[in-house]
């Protein structure tokens, strides 16, 4: 006799997906993750457009990552054509991405995350319970917006952000009401690692963690990317690494390296020698136990001590910016030609790479983007087998609400998974 | 008062309209108190769409058998149907290219088990359904979502401009980068609301609002003619967010 649970939409997470679990009695067979927002085919949209329009067309794969993608982009494309930036307009792109981190971290640790650990459905739940410490939540989340919406010049798909360089720079008006909001909220960030603490050894199997090089937050799309306990792996090279298959239950594909299952995300960085911020530090090291070489469900604990060092490295990169003299600079001149392009970028979720090729005339005529989700889709596969084998004898009601959580842990984001990729020329 | 209904769902999207909801980060313990959710996945896990609903927020254009489902069902249940964000109200981005044939489309992206899949181009949501009301932009301005809740808690819908981006452009006096800098903006044609936010840090206007009622297309067409673009980069930047245009219209 076999039947099947199914948890169909999985909730408090971005975008549609499911669960299938395939049982024989009460013995787990098989579990499906199946990521399926509606496709969008972004490869081919972009497939003919000048490298001009590819940032402002990426960046709609996701709308909480829409400024990581839109800075790989940057990334791919400068690299391809050989383009320096400035300093300043460095300093901006950091600044901005760490705004993404803040901003995604807190959505996912406060309105998805802590209903589970207050026992409440959803934000309202929140509201109701525990009403400061949503508000506390908000507040951090929204110094992370500011940051988006004053950089970028928008909250969500951010404009100023362009190939060579940006729009208007930020004002020191604006610099000081961001610094403002930052400090504001940082010893908040602080004492809210101790929410999501958990039990030492209780996080389950140590994964494979994969990073960019030292786990860095860089606009600078990366050259190696780190696996643990392997040789650094050149970003250049992915396609020789990353293999990526479709799969039939699901719009994602299912990412292996080396033919490793790998995972990705905030734990994976403090896994991956992290330089972290000075408060940061100090909550890495009295949360250590629970988090090196720690499983997946300790994810959330390292997103909010990231939480803490993405608030703390924004104020000193305010603090740099304020001692220049912020001028409205020309973009640097970009002579197309035909050429290939590859970012690695951290996300909050992970590892993104992004990468382009280009014909005589900057037109893009191949484009393929791994993001971080479609990476861990087989770890949170492998992880939920596991799981629900543990829990044979558990109530299905149990065993639905255990599973739910895991999958929240990789703090999944579907419409990233679902963009699917595949190179033109390589699509056999 | 009962506390009027709310359903909040999304179709072929990148979750932007939704996620600009929980990015009402001030106001979200307020929404909260003043709105019961039926259905919302993204936020809360114990909905339930079984019941009547007062106004369905649903973000997305339409493009798999399963977005049809979902709006469908909301459509019954729901007093209220609001078109929320571009591509619910446009097509938006993932409708750019519906004017090439879907197949090649899909092949590009998905190889042969792209056979399998049932997609078809994006359409916005009144194509199937009547809609009562829309939020548009990519992503949607805050201030709208949340002039459009209040006015649902006293029982009416607000009014939004029917004049374009560009009138909001010269009342901040923004350096014009149509005239000014000849480059390719749509701020003539495109639907006010979002305060011109673009131009005013130096970025020319994408369209991400679509277009403008009564929209003096043709005019902007032969304008940017003039200034050197291509028939073919002006529609085409004109179908980033909306594939369907009267180009021959003319005020």
């Amino acid at each position: 006799m076999s039947n099947v649970i199914e948890i169909k939409p999985m909730t408090r997470v971005e975008g549609y997906g499911s669960v299938r679990l395939y049982l024989s009695g009460k013995r787990v067979e098989r579990v499906e993750l199946a990521l399926f927002d509606s496709p969008r085919l972004f490869e081919a949209l972009v497939s003919g457009k000048p490298y001009a329009e590819l940032p402002e067309i990426i960046c709609r794969i996701c709308s909480l990552c829409s400024t990581v993608h839109r800075v790989t982009a940057l990334a791919a494309i400068e690299q391809a054509f050989g383009v320096k930036i400035s300093e300043q307009t460095r300093l901006f792109r950091e600044l901005a991405l760490c705004g993404g981190h803040i901003q995604s971290h807190a959505l996912h640790l406060f309105c998805l995350v802590l209903p589970d650990l207050l026992d409440v459905g959803g934000f309202p739940g929140l509201a109701q319970k525990a009403p400061e410490l949503l508000l506390r939540g908000m507040r951090i989340k929204s110094a992370g917006n500011l940051i988006q919406e004053t950089v970028g010049g928008r909250l969500i798909h951010p404009v100023t952000l362009i190939p060579g360089g940006m729009g208007k720079p930020v004002s020191r008006d604006g610099l000081r009401q961001l610094k403002e909001a930052l400090t504001a909220v940082l010893d908040e960030a602080v004492a809210s690692c101790d929410l999501f603490t958990i039990a030492p050894n209780s996080s389950g199997r140590q994964p494979i963690y994969m990073a960019v090089e030292g786990g860095r937050i860089s606009p600078a799309g990366s050259g190696q990317i780190q696996l643990s306990g392997a040789p650094l792996l050149s970003t250049a090279e992915y396609r020789h690494w990353l293999r990526e298959e479709v799969v039939s239950h699901s719009f994602a594909k299912s990412s292996t390296v080396n033919g490793k299952v790998v995972t990705v995300g905030a734990l994976a960085r403090l896994n991956s020698n992290a330089v972290l911020a000075p408060k940061a530090a100090q909550q890495y090291s009295a949360n250590k136990e629970q988090l090196a070489g720690a499983g997946i469900t300790a994810n959330s604990l390292a997103q909010s001590v990231e939480l803490v060092h993405a608030v703390e490295h924004a104020i000193g990169l305010i603090g740099i910016l304020v001692g220049m003299e912020l001028v409205r600079e020309e973009p640097a001149l970009i002579n197309p030609h035909k050429s290939e392009g590859t970012a690695a970028i951290e996300a909050p979720r992970g590892t993104l790479i992004h990468s382009y090729s280009f014909d005589e005339q900057g037109h893009c005529i191949a484009a393929d983007v791994v993001t971080p989700t479609a990476i861990n889709q087989a770890a949170m596969e492998f992880d939920l087998f596991t799981l629900a084998r543990s829990m044979e004898a558990a109530d299905e009601a149990d065993l639905r609400q255990e599973l739910e959580k895991r999958v929240r842990a990789y703090d999944p984001c579907i419409s990233c998974a679902v963009h699917l990729v595949r190179l033109q020329g390589s699509s056999a | 008062m009962k506390k009027p209904v709310l359903a909040v769902a999304g179709l072929t999207m990148c979750s932007g309209c939704q996620l600009t909801l929980l990015n009402c980060e001030a106001e979200l313990p307020k929404i909260a108190g003043c709105f019961e959710f039926a259905w919302f996945p993204m936020g809360i896990s114990d909905i339930n769409a079984c019941g009547p609903i007062d106004v369905a927020l649903v973000e997305g254009a339409v493009s798999t058998p399963e977005d049809l489902e979902i709006l469908t069902l909301l459509r019954s249940r729901s007093r209220l149907l609001v078109a929320y964000g571009t591509c619910a109200r446009w097509g938006g981005i993932a409708a750019m290219k519906n004017h090439e044939s879907r197949e090649p489309l899909l092949e590009q992206v998905y190889g042969t088990t792209s056979k399998q899949m049932t997609s078809f181009p994006p359409a916005p949501l009144h194509r199937f359904v009547p809609v009562d009301f829309s939020i548009t932009g990519c992503p949607p301005e805050k201030g709208e979502l949340l002039k459009t809740l209040g006015a649902i808690l006293h029982g009416t819908l607000p009014v939004f401009p029917v004049y374009p981006v560009c009138t909001e452009c010269r009342n901040r006096e923004s350096l014009c980068l149509l005239i000014e800098r000849n480059e390719l903006c749509l701020g003539p044609i495109i639907q006010a609301g979002c305060n011109a936010r673009c131009p005013a840090v130096g970025i020319k206007c994408e369209g991400c609002r679509g277009p403008v009622e009564e929209a003096n297309v043709g005019a902007e067409i032969d304008l940017l003619i003039e200034k050197g673009f291509s028939c073919e980069e002006i529609i085409s930047r004109m179908q980033r967010f909306c594939p369907e245009w009267n180009l021959e219209q003319r005020n």
